[in-house]
């Protein structure tokens, strides 16, 4: 019998309310469009993120997980974001040793970058349908 | 529980690729929600009055509003709650119409898509307890930083009500560019003239205070009580600033970025700025042939500077005019992209200094050679499509505005956003235009953009009407968003206390536990996700939340 999968990923990202939410906010009011499987999740700041909710994100179904915050020296809480990168780095060599490195992403948006989050998010996105469709007969 | 969902029409915004209907007739089933219903517009008074009936009547303990970002009508929707007795930490916002309806076409792809992050708020907002705000006292004191006229404009309203004003200005005399400036159009005022009215009004007045040559060495605290050390000449001085106004105006665009224009090299070749200044002095022939380049440093994608300066036209007519007073016999002619003479009457000042006898030409100039006749313009005649090459006396380059050189120093001090053009970012074009994303620090005059006289002097003040309504008052809410450690679960392993920024976490010898100081926590979370043994929860954000909302995003529950 044919599996019943979803073929469009499912992508969960977490977005700090001082920056990338409010990209995620302009690029809505500018009409930029953008896969719908991504969803955020807004958190006070990306140090808020605990890999937990990667991880749970991910074990739940979730085709990918991002986590984006603030770049680097911009923190509304001074330096939360570098403790993220540490965080997510340390997460990544996990998920390496499962194979799945793709699966997860940080990156820096500021409040101004809109384009720069809706590009950022459709290429993560395309990235991991293409993976997940890949071998798949259409 | 007895959740209420509100899910707004937006108009057509949200309805057009959403299916509310569907929606609020799907939640209705959910064991926890009492009412869900669709509006056309929830925000408006009739809308308001609906969830306010609803409250009362089905004595909702949970209200949540799915309709525009929740940065838009974050008040409003607060106080409504309150005016129901209702803790204002009880309603969730979904933002169904910046994240879902205007990112996609699809209306059976956004209405899933819309139901699941309904799905994930009502998960969310299960958790939610009940929150009280913290109330601090707010120092009737402002701190402005710039005496430009946007800041002298905020100062003088400012101490007019009674506030506070320390004024910071770097240079050692007030006025910024505009002191510079002769005959500023419309009001035919040296720019002198001006900044001294300004400056006179605010010299009468106890409550002001102005330090010339100083800049800000630190800045730290929270809306209310901002605390400020300044390095003066006579040293450094402290205080306490309830808001602050950033109006650091702008850098004249240096046109040395362009080489092809020959700026600095030969002293034919001068600004606009340079031309207010040696108008009188300038060794010129009798009858002179000169050549006004518009849209230098404006509208040019490849030195990054996309935007328009909107003020560079008008100091090209400016100089055309002056030019042609001076001399009726000169030959002027302007070198322009678009005449885009902006403030009101603007057309109208064009269309005078057309007949009195300034020549306009469509034109791409390539570049400027200097010869010892004189400088040599080679272009493109856009409109006829021609290329040509006159030969002028002198070029005056109509610079725009770029961002002020302090731009980013002053953005990382008062956590200001950058746009793409490097100028600073309003918390909202439209509704919030002279606010930042911090709470009490405003932006005023043309470090948020470019902008002329009269629009720095109108958004000087501005900032300073919405600081003043924020300081009157004498009090401010605080968010009540903090962590909280349980000290039942605590091993007492200091993680949190060595990652917390704000210093706010403290650890007890005696019962070898850490308790947060409630007055330092800035809110962050950073410390939840630190803690090994789950101890620590953000107020307001609590695991549970975070988890429920990716399970429900994940369509797990």
């Amino acid at each position: 019998m044919e599996e019943k999968t979803n073929k469009n990923p499912e992508i969960i990202g977490f977005a700090c309310s001082f920056c990338t939410f409010k990209a995620s906010e302009m690029a809505g009011s500018l009409r930029m469009k953008y896969p719908d499987g991504v969803k955020l999740v807004q958190v006070p700041c990306s140090s808020r993120v605990d890999p937990a909710f990667v991880i749970k994100a991910i074990l739940e179904g979730a085709d990918g997980a991002f986590v984006a915050g603030c770049h680097p020296g911009d923190c509304h809480f001074i330096k939360g974001n570098y403790y993220t990168r540490r965080k997510i780095a340390a997460l990544k060599e996990m998920f390496d040793a499962f194979s799945m490195k793709d699966k997860l992403k940080l990156f820096w948006v500021s409040a101004a970058e809109a384009r720069r989050f809706v590009e950022k998010v459709t290429g993560m996105y395309d990235e991991i349908k293409e993976k997940k469709n890949a071998g798949k007969k259409a | 529980m007895k959740t209420g969902i509100f899910i707004c029409h937006c108009g057509h915004n949200i309805k057009h690729t959403i299916d509310v209907k569907k929606l609020s007739q799907y939640f209705k089933k959910y064991p926890n929600v009492t009412v869900s219903e669709d509006y056309p517009f929830v925000c408006s008074e009739p809308g308001q009055d609906m969830i306010r009936e609803s409250i009362e009547k089905q004595g909702l303990d949970r209200v949540l509003i799915a309709s525009c970002t929740p940065s838009l009508h974050g008040d409003l929707f607060k106080d409504l709650l309150k005016k129901s007795d209702l803790n204002p930490f009880l309603l969730r916002r979904v933002s169904i119409r910046e994240h879902c309806s205007w990112v996609g076409d699809d209306l059976e792809i956004n209405t899933e898509k819309a139901r699941r992050l309904i799905l994930a708020g009502l998960y969310s907002a299960a958790h939610y307890v009940p929150l009280e705000e913290k109330v601090v006292e707010v120092t009737k004191s402002a701190l402005i930083v710039g005496g430009g006229v946007s800041g002298l404009s905020a100062a003088a309203f400012l101490s007019k009500m009674g506030m506070q004003v320390y004024l910071v200005e770097k240079e050692a005399e007030l006025g910024g560019h505009v002191r510079a400036l002769k005959n500023i159009w419309p009001a035919r005022k040296d720019g002198k003239e001006i900044i001294d009215e300004m400056v006179a009004e605010l010299a009468g007045r106890k409550n002001v205070e102005i330090f010339t040559s100083t800049t800000i060495s630190a800045f730290e605290g929270f809306f209310g009580n901002y605390e400020v050390t300044l390095a003066t000449p006579e040293g450094e001085k402290k205080m306490t600033a309830g808001g602050v106004i950033v109006a650091i105006g702008f850098a004249p665009f240096d046109p040395i970025v362009k080489p092809e224009l020959n700026y600095g090299k030969d002293e034919r070749i001068i600004t606009t700025l340079e031309f207010e200044e040696r108008a009188d002095t300038l060794q010129l022939p009798e009858n002179p042939r000169i050549a006004i380049l518009h849209c230098v440093g404006s509208r040019d994608e490849q030195i990054g500077k996309p935007y328009c300066s909107r003020v560079c036209c008008i100091n090209a007519l400016r100089v055309g005019e002056a030019v042609k007073n001076k001399c009726k016999d000169s030959y002027v002619e302007s070198f322009y992209m678009d005449v885009r003479a902006h403030p009101r009457g603007g057309e109208e000042y064009f269309e005078d200094t057309q007949e009195k006898g300034v020549l306009f030409t469509r034109a791409n100039v390539a570049e400027i050679t200097p010869t010892p006749a004189g400088l040599v313009i080679r272009g493109e005649d856009t409109l006829f499509g021609e290329f040509f090459e006159r030969e002028f006396d002198l070029v005056v380059l109509s610079i725009g505005m770029s961002p002020p050189i302090d731009n980013k120093l002053m953005a990382t001090l008062f956590k200001i956003t950058l746009d793409k053009d490097k100028f600073f970012l309003e918390a909202h074009i439209k509704l919030r235009p002279f606010d930042t994303a911090v709470k009490g620090i405003f932006i005023a005059g043309s470090c948020s953009g470019p902008k002329d006289v009269e629009e720095s002097i109108n958004h000087g003040r501005a900032s300073a009407v919405k600081l003043f309504g924020f300081l009157n008052l004498g009090y401010a809410f605080v968010d009540p968003f903090i962590s909280s450690v349980d000290p039942k679960r605590c091993s007492g392993c200091r993680m949190c206390e060595t990652a917390c920024v704000a210093k706010a976490i403290k650890f007890d010898e005696a019962k070898r536990v850490v308790h947060v100081e409630e007055a330092a926590c800035m809110g962050c979370g950073l410390c939840n996700s630190t803690c090994p043994s789950s101890a620590i929860s953000l107020k307001g954000s609590i695991d549970m939340m975070i988890d429920d909302e990716i399970s429900a995003l994940t369509e797990a529950i």
